[in-house]
């Protein structure tokens, strides 16, 4: 798909001299493309997608001097989104990732929540044995933290901290997809 | 959902304003000037101005100083207009920062040279070596302040490295003002203690960048 480059960056150059409606296309033609990035790499989780997608037409207005027209534009325009899906992660607020498959596998037709649920458990496989064990048991499974603590013989804080190393990890890897 | 974001798109659309030409670095030079002038008269007001400043503007060291800040925090202030942007990385032209510091070690060992064993001590201490550094730092404070809450209304994706960057330019221009004050006029003196100062504000940068500039 040739194209966005060419079709975006003369309307964010006309838009930074002041052209309403270039600027209106472009945001317009911003947006789907925006939802793509995200949704590949959050997998299904449309509030946050939408979000995201938000903040990051966002910044593009309140920092758009900081596009320097001789450049490209869709690679400063990923490099805002990257950041706020950066953000996001670093906010710890990637277990949405998560509960998104936990949707899947609650929902949806036999084929796709098990197609999900081999995701996830080739996800939580890669992680450290402790941790893929708590993460199953307070995300999937339901139990609480105390409860995960008490079955593991682990303390309350051992468990808070492998889910929280654990969901970082997956979601490090999950944006590095 | 989808609706929300095309009403953003509208509301956003009407509040379009042109950008004028090169205003990140209109930004950031208001943000170094308005520190710089708030920590000159900080200075004026409580270290004062050098009595002899004007013999001294006659002399080599005042403009050896000046000079030797003055490249450092034209260099970094220049990375730090770079950083600004979201696509950019810490620029590689950054190994210049070395050559006023080469320079400088250059016109140090001349000097010690010139001078006998005894004065070499003086030569490096000075007589104000114990608060150069802190004195440096402490007028940096306004212009980092400055910078960083500028810095902060753009779209720098490299805190840390920003952060950095933006210490060492407001290090070095708070050197720039201490230059006003500050009796000392040997090579030594300015390779050490100014720079000690200088990095003083960069390491306040790098542990405080990711924290004040996020956006």
């Amino acid at each position: 798909m040739p194209g966005h480059e060419e079709r975006l960056r003369p309307l964010m150059l006309a838009a930074l001299a002041g052209d309403a409606g270039s600027y209106h296309e472009m945001l317009s033609a911003a947006a789907p493309l925006l939802r793509g990035y995200f949704r590949r790499r959050l997998g299904n989780a449309p509030e946050d997608i939408e979000d995201l997608v938000q903040e990051t037409l966002i910044a593009i207005h309140t920092r758009r001097a900081t596009y320097d027209g001789v450049r490209p534009f869709t690679a400063w325009m990923y490099a805002l989104a990257r950041y706020k899906l950066a953000d996001l992660l670093r906010r710890g607020q990637a277990e949405i990732s998560l509960d998104g498959f936990e949707d899947i596998l609650s929902g949806g037709d036999f084929e796709s929540a098990a197609a999900a649920r081999m995701d996830v458990e080739a996800l939580l496989a890669s992680l450290p044995a402790k941790q893929a064990r708590v993460i199953r048991e307070t995300k999937l499974e339901g139990l609480s933290v105390a409860e995960a603590a008490a079955q593991e013989g682990l303390t309350v804080a051992d468990v808070k901290v492998s889910v929280h190393r654990g969901l970082k990890q997956l979601a490090l890897r999950l944006k590095g997809k | 959902m989808t609706m929300t974001t095309e009403r953003l798109i509208d509301d956003l659309s009407t509040k379009l304003r042109a950008v004028p030409r090169r205003a990140v670095e209109r930004r950031l030079a208001l943000s170094l000037i308005v520190g710089m002038v708030v920590s000159g008269l900080l200075m004026a007001g409580s270290l004062g101005i050098r009595a002899d400043l004007a013999s001294a503007l006659r002399g080599f060291a005042f403009w050896m100083k000046t000079g030797y800040v003055g490249t450092v925090a034209a260099l970094c202030a220049a990375a730090s207009v770079r950083l600004a942007h979201p696509d950019t990385a810490p620029p590689g032209w950054l190994w210049l920062l070395g050559l006023p510091v080469l320079v400088v070690a250059v016109l140090a060992g001349l000097q010690m040279a010139n001078a006998p064993p005894e004065a070499w001590a003086g030569l490096w201490l000075g007589k104000t070596w114990t608060v150069c550094p802190f004195l440096v730092f402490g007028l940096s404070i306004p212009i980092f302040v400055a910078l960083t809450r500028g810095l902060a209304k753009l779209a720098p994706t490299r805190l840390r490295a920003t952060g950095t960057l933006a210490g060492l330019t407001a290090g070095a221009s708070a050197a720039l003002v201490y230059c006003l004050h500050c009796p000392e006029s040997t090579a030594g003196f300015l390779l050490v203690w100014y720079s000690a100062g200088i990095g003083l504000t960069g390491l306040l940068g790098a542990l405080a960048g990711p924290r004040l500039l996020r956006w």
